[in-house]
């Protein structure tokens, strides 16, 4: 049909979809967000994965933690909120978006960054941090950067050396950027974690490589390596990207149990832009982002259990 | 010229098909560029494997009036190889991403093509004769003894089989840190601009060593990046006007006269977004994936997954007119995200006068529309209507329970067979399609 000037047509199969009390809509949101997670992991162990592709993809799970967010939770949500529904978010992230791209391209990726510290409530907003900061490390690595670089760098998945503060201890640099995401208090961090414990993790025959069956069977394997998890490994050609995603998908949070966490695996495994970030040859100068530092939290227990699921990611 | 489909006295024909016939496809024929000249003599492809192959159009013979004569293979070559970035260990596609001629100045023609990282200029030129009768060697072209030599002759010109030569000469590299998505040439005949996914630079055919960033829409801190680059053109008639796209559905045309950096747009083109039809795809689909200036320059027509749409260069706030390619895949969002075909990258042209515009659809379909009758017609590229001089039958996709008799539903589409790359001859009704490996050539029926 050829029209002058028309909008999209509002189709009658969308209705129940953009419900969002649909259980319909829920389903196909976490079907999404599910392939949205594994389509991201196989893209990055592509040698290139594509610049644009990822953008989108992120850009859409970035999009579902902002709606998620804003979802009226059971028992939270103070009335006063400044965010009444879905659909004000909605609106409101694209006229954030709209005025400031009028002016700079560089400002629109800052609003839309700040569209998603928007979220009302306390946990749904310590839940919008933990998402900006998870796709934060997406993009960390985004950068292909042998022209601001001199030096040359060894290929590492999640890493972008712009960003990169070199030093020689692998595992302290990550804290600057890591704990970002995670300031806040932790009590607030679990309550929003018991709101998304409420989701199911999603069974699909789309999805051969999350079912929780398989990931509590690597955890048996994982245990008998744990080299792997800390420090860098040499990344030379063909390096599974893959096998970094563990670092920098896990939140840290030392009340976590595997179990639990697991459950809400599809909501913390935030993609991360790792293959655009060729890095030094030296893996001492390229700190993980998100891997776990036992230094950083008490208890060795606490340690294990994120290496345990962290090992369970890898395998994955 | 006439339109898409007027009535009786204009049909699409088939004339004729490049490419093996083979079920299995190679990766590397897959086609990858399609582009007429700017005489519509000749027409170029590149594919996957980095080789270009030229066709030109031969004369109608006067034992066959009726066809428009036929597109036969000029020459081939080698454009690009596969390169290793030592740097970062990754593998440099050879795959032609672009293909753009340049006004024919002399004999020879100029095309640039590239692939993610390096432009190259390449001459193609006839050679018809050779020079006989040199002194210091023979025929053959073994040296000959001095002291063999008695006389002194002039070596004379004669004809030989035409020999078409290809050979590279300019290499423009080193500048492009991210996916080459567009290369345009501009109207001075001096410049052109190469864009990949965060940066525009301007060339000089002449210089190899240097370029000029123009845009850059780099974030300072990566994690902030939320918007690609995925096209770029350079404006047909004011050298300096150019557009480029976005991931986000949006077109910003820029004055190199108003600074050296045009990171600020002098316009900017989005159509504001139906909330109601706000899905979870919402972003994907609206990804432009091409952008084209009308050949009278006033209009530029954009591409995104559903949807063509026409601007006025003086209109910012919404296109004049959006035609909808395959509105019924809108219910199939998901399936499409999941199977990545929501990441297609489809191209898009105009006619020679601007009347009608044609793009690419699945299951081998194309679509044409006519802006002035509002007719829209639906082909297919198959090898079952490649009969020469067979008329083309519309198809139709059927969207309700019911299926008529000649009509294909959703389901049925097939979904690996995609064609994204077509153009339209800039001054006859002959359109080049490519799908997958294979190279369609229909004209319009002359009665």
């Amino acid at each position: 049909m050829i029209t002058k000037g028309q909008k999209r047509k509002y189709s009658p199969e969308e209705v129940e979809a953009t419900d969002r009390s649909n259980p319909i809509w829920e389903s196909q949101r976490q079907f999404v967000f599910s392939v949205s997670l594994n389509k991201y992991q196989r893209g990055q162990e592509l040698p290139e994965p594509s610049l644009r592709r990822s953008v989108l993809i992120a850009n859409t799970l970035r999009q579902m933690s902002l709606e998620f967010c804003n979802a009226p939770a059971e028992d939270e949500v103070p009335p006063d909120s400044s965010l009444s529904g879905p659909e004000e978010v909605q609106q409101e992230s694209p006229s954030n978006k709209i005025p400031s791209a009028k002016h700079h391209p560089a400002q629109v990726v800052t609003n839309s960054s700040s569209a998603l510290t928007t979220c009302s409530g306390v946990s749904s907003l310590h839940s919008s941090h933990y998402a900006a900061a998870a796709i934060s490390s997406i993009l960390t690595a985004l950068d292909s950067n042998i022209e601001e670089s001199p030096q040359a760098v060894q290929r590492t998945p999640f890493q972008s050396l712009e960003n990169l503060s070199r030093s020689s201890e692998g595992s302290a640099t990550w804290v600057k950027q890591g704990v970002r995401g995670f300031v806040g208090n932790l009590e607030e961090w679990d309550e929003c974690r018991v709101r998304e414990n409420q989701m199911e993790v999603t069974r699909s025959a789309y999805l051969t490589d999350f079912t929780v069956e398989d990931l509590f069977q690597d955890i048996d394997t994982s245990l008998l390596d744990k080299d792997k998890l800390f420090g860098l490994r040499g990344c030379g050609v063909g390096h599974p990207a893959g096998d970094d995603l563990p670092r920098y998908l896990l939140p840290i949070s030392p009340s976590a149990s595997s179990s639990q966490y697991l459950s809400n695996q599809n909501l913390k495994c935030l993609p991360s832009f790792s293959s655009f970030g060729p890095l030094s040859s030296s893996p001492a100068s390229l700190p993980t982002i998100f891997s776990p530092s036992s230094s950083l939290f008490p208890g060795q227990n606490q340690g294990l259990d994120l290496e345990h699921l962290m090992e369970i990611l890898v395998e994955s | 010229m006439a339109g898409v489909a007027g009535g009786n006295d204009f049909q699409w024909c088939f004339s004729q098909v490049k490419g093996a016939i083979d079920e299995d496809v190679a990766e590397a024929d897959i086609i990858s560029t399609v582009e007429f000249n700017y005489s519509g003599e000749l027409l170029a492809t590149g594919d996957k494997g980095g080789r270009v192959v030229i066709f030109q159009h031969e004369q109608e013979s006067k034992s066959r009036p009726h066809l428009r004569g036929e597109y036969n293979v000029y020459s081939t070559f080698q454009s690009h190889e596969p390169e290793f970035d030592y740097l970062k260990s990754l593998e440099i596609e050879e795959k032609i991403n672009k293909i753009r001629w340049l006004p024919q100045q002399n004999a020879a023609h100029f095309l640039l093509s590239t692939n993610d990282k390096t432009i190259k200029l390449w001459k193609i030129s006839e050679r018809d004769k050779r020079a006989e009768g040199y002194n210091l060697k023979d025929e053959d072209g073994r040296l000959r003894d001095p002291f063999r030599i008695t006389s002194l002759r002039v070596p004379v010109l004669m004809p030989m089989d035409l020999m078409v030569e290809a050979s590279p000469r300019r290499i423009f590299a080193n500048a492009h840190t991210y996916h080459i998505n567009s290369i345009s040439v501009n109207s001075d005949h001096e410049t052109y601009l190469s864009a990949d996914d965060l940066r525009i630079n301007l060339w000089h055919l002449e210089i190899t060593d240097r370029s000029f960033n123009i845009v850059d829409i780099k974030p300072a801190n990566m994690e902030e990046l939320t918007e690609v680059i995925t096209a770029a053109e350079c404006h047909p008639h004011q050298c300096n006007v150019f557009v480029y796209s976005s991931s986000k559905g949006t077109i910003r045309l820029c004055d190199m006269r108003a600074a050296a950096l045009c990171d600020r747009h002098s316009k900017f083109f989005e159509e504001p977004e139906d909330p109601s039809s706000r899905s979870f795809f919402s972003e994907i689909i609206s990804s432009i994936s091409d952008v084209k200036f009308s050949h009278s320059g006033r209009y530029m027509m954009t591409r995104d997954y559903l949807s063509v749409k026409v601007w006025d260069l003086n209109m910012e706030n919404r296109p004049v007119e959006t035609y909808q390619v395959h509105e019924y895949l809108r219910s199939k969002l998901c399936s499409l995200y999941e199977n990545d075909c929501i990441f297609d990258k489809f191209e898009c042209c105009w006619n020679g006068s601007d009347s009608a515009i044609m793009t690419g659809s699945y299951n081998n379909f194309f679509r044409m529309f006519d802006r002035n009758t509002r007719r829209d017609i639906t082909l297919e590229a198959s090898r079952e209507s490649s009969k020469p001089r067979a008329t083309l039958k519309p198809r139709k996709v059927s969207t309700g329970g019911k299926r008529k008799k000649d009509e294909i539903s959703v389901d049925s589409l097939d979904f690996n067979k995609k064609i994204l790359h077509t153009a339209w001859h800039p001054k006859d009704n002959v359109i080049a399609v490519a799908a997958t490996n294979n190279l369609y050539i229909f004209q319009d029926k002359i009665n």
